[in-house]
């Protein structure tokens, strides 16, 4: 019998809250919770949503320190150890996959504060590079294993999750903490605005009057193991990634080689299309990204198209972190007996016909399709599954 | 351990200085696209890789692998400068490629594959990390032919460096590649060893049980110590040593430059590699070179 790779411990911390309770509630009544933040550096008379942590008064975003940044990350990672019951020795026995876009930007950005020199040069002069905070969560943890940070866009946790499963189930590793992290940086949030991708108000993915991507923060942090330790843990069945050459900022509208990454990670599942109870979207709200999954979607399932779920109007585009952070919140949403709706949706767009769930549809077993698309033409899909005859 | 053969191997180093105009020259010699708003750690990415398959025709669905310390550092530092010094928004491809796998995705189009594109770091010991990466997909079938690679631009700092060694390197922009399949046909090499180790007596230990049977020459990370090399040398007794970074600079990928470099200037030798990162965990990768 094939070896497989479960998840059985995780924890998050995005605008919804930090106690996983408390988020899936938030997410089954659709309760969301966004701010606004204006574009000071370049002196714009506007400012845009964003989906921001909520933690104390003393770390409000242009106060932040890089001792806020570690208690974001060593906080959740020490609750999805905890959600595991992973003792002393099964801690050092961690392998650490680690996946962000901004990395440690928000560092040098803080720091940049406090400091006579410039940000860049605060940036070239102390960069330890992009494993560096991979580095961070072993020394702190005590952890013997090995590091591995994924640098792939939007895609980047999303990626760590296929290795670190695909480590597993090869018998390479026993264990892995595989953690998404993306917090507020300028260099994302003005980056996004200079290429006009950031909606006005709402996250409105799919919608004819769809109008961007909203930006979110968020730590996630989960375990895998080679062993299920509660009933209901979710197991890795499959996944797949390839790299559309379209465009570096957006893929094929066709959706050909989306659509060959939902097939691959199906086949490596060793399932059909029709064995997919939803699929979770990528669906950034953005007028490429999201013709570009429904042709794919349409291409993969033909007309047996599984019902769709958006996530990103919950918490945001929370970019690299969104692999974990989008894996966590559809899995304890399932546990809870639901797959979430979208909220925002309001106009069937006619170029896409697509709608998707406008209320939680019930569910508490099944094989599910998690998308995750990025820059540089990424594209990577994950396979899960909670049915025990699967093992 | 899969098998992985090295049907072709390409380093280029570059000085400190190196202009991003040099690198597009040099690069006009392999592909006859015309490159516009890319930036130096792209260049060094293409550059370094259609050197590595310059003859090769490839399959559609290549891996490509690529590791880094320290990703886009320059363009980077540019694009913060824009928001905070110059007080206005980034330039938007300026933006797009802080984030450093648009790097793998030009590479992968200028060479039309569509495989696996991944981006991987671990502090001193990304190529490594790569490898393991490719040799897991290559057991899981997940692909077929890769490219792998190591790219970093020149450190503008020594400061993170000079704390974690006392050795005084010079620095250089590099980019180590190696072209690898699962069949043995046509191969120049092969990678027959990748293991790490979570500390230097483990290390040792292995070397000791291994012995020195096939190995005719040993290389060292940069962040091993004097007393390390002479541990090791001892058990590795006339083994010759090939000083990559004293004889060819260092950048955050001087592994990946290292072992391309053996390929290319060691025929008929056998390398065992050995790197160290900041925490004491040791690698050790073993080339043949037919």
């Amino acid at each position: 019998m094939k070896r497989r790779a479960f998840i059985t411990g995780k924890a998050m911390i995005c605008s919804l809250g930090d106690s996983l309770k408390e988020i899936v509630d938030a997410v089954r009544h659709k309760r969301i919770r966004l701010d606004r933040v204006p574009f000071t550096l370049a002196s714009l008379p506007y400012s845009k949503p964003y989906y921001l942590i909520e933690r104390n008064v003393t770390d409000r975003l242009h106060n932040r320190s890089e001792a806020y940044f570690y208690e974001v990350l060593f906080s959740a990672v020490s609750r999805a150890f905890l959600d595991a019951g992973l003792n002393k020795t099964e801690i050092k026995d961690m392998n650490v996959f680690f996946g962000s876009t901004s990395m440690d930007v928000p560092v040098f950005e803080g720091n940049h504060r406090k400091s006579s020199s410039t940000v860049s040069g605060t940036f070239l002069k102390s960069s330890y590079g992009y494993g560096k905070i991979a580095g961070a969560i072993v020394e702190r943890f005590g952890i013997g294993g090995n590091c591995y940070s994924f640098a792939t866009a939007c895609t980047s946790s999303a990626n760590a999750l296929l290795y670190a499963a695909a480590m597993i189930e090869e018998g390479l590793i026993e264990r892995a903490l595989v953690v998404g992290y993306d917090l507020f940086n300028n260099l994302g949030f003005y980056g996004f605005e200079a290429l006009k991708s950031i909606a006005e108000t709402d996250y409105r993915p799919f919608d004819r009057t769809r109008d961007g991507l909203i930006l979110g923060e968020a730590c996630g942090a989960v375990i895998l193991e080679g062993k299920r330790r509660k009933a209901g843990d979710f197991m890795h069945l499959g996944g797949a990634n390839l790299c559309d050459t379209y465009s570096v900022t957006s893929h094929d509208e066709e959706g050909f080689a989306v659509a060959e990454t939902m097939n691959r990670a199906l086949r490596q599942a060793g399932i059909l299309p029709g064995d997919i109870c939803a699929v979770k979207a990528h669906a950034t709200g953005t007028e490429n990204n999201d013709r570009t999954e429904c042709a794919a979607m349409r291409v993969t399932f033909g007309c047996e198209m599984p019902p769709v779920t958006c996530l990103k109007p919950f918490i945001g585009h929370t970019v690299g972190a969104c692999g974990v952070n989008e894996l966590i919140l559809f899995t304890e949403s399932v546990k809870t007996g639901f797959v979430p709706s979208t909220p925002g949706f309001r106009e069937v767009d006619d170029k896409l016909n697509l709608t998707p769930l406008l209320e939680n549809m019930e569910a508490d077993e099944g094989i599910f399709m998690l998308n995750y698309f990025g820059f540089g033409g990424n594209c990577t899909t994950l396979i899960i599954s909670n049915k025990g005859d699967r093992e | 351990m899969s098998e992985m053969y090295i049907h072709s191997a390409s380093s280029f180093i570059g000085a400190e200085n190196t202009e991003a105009n040099f690198l597009k020259e040099k690069l006009s010699g392999y592909t006859e696209e015309n490159f516009r708003r890319v930036n130096r750690f792209i260049l060094l990415t293409l550059l370094g890789a259609r050197q590595c398959i310059h003859n090769h025709a490839l399959d559609f669905d290549t891996a490509i692998y690529l590791t880094t310390e320290h990703g886009n550092l320059g363009e980077t530092a540019s694009v913060l400068d824009e928001i905070y010094t110059a007080g206005s928004l980034p330039k938007p491809f300026g933006f797009i490629n802080t984030m450093s796998n648009t790097a793998a995705f030009y590479l992968a189009r200028n060479l039309g594959v569509r495989g696996r594109n991944i981006m991987v770091s671990s502090q001193h010991l990304s190529f490594e990390r790569g490898l393991e990466l490719m040799q897991v997909d290559f057991a899981l079938g997940a692909t077929g032919n890769a490219l792998i690679g190591g790219v970093d631009e020149a450190l503008l700092s020594r400061t993170a460096l000079e704390k974690q060694t006392n050795r005084v390197f010079k620095m250089v922009n590099g980019s180590g590649w190696l072209y690898v399949k699962p069949v043995k046909d046509g191969a120049c090499g092969a990678i027959s060893e990748i293991r790490s180790f979570s500390d230097g007596h483990s290390c040792i230990k292995w070397l000791r049980e291994r012995g020195r049977s096939n190995i005719d020459v040993v290389s060292f990370g940069a962040l091993i110590d004097d007393d390390e090399v002479a541990a090791m040398k001892e058990i590795l007794p006339s083994v010759a040593e090939f000083d990559y970074l004293c004889d060819y600079g260092y950048s955050g990928s001087a592994t990946a430059c290292g072992v391309s470099l053996f390929i290319m200037l060691f025929h008929g030798k056998t390398l065992l590699h050995i790197s160290r990162d900041q925490r004491g965990h040791f690698a050790v990768i073993e080339v043949e070179r037919y």
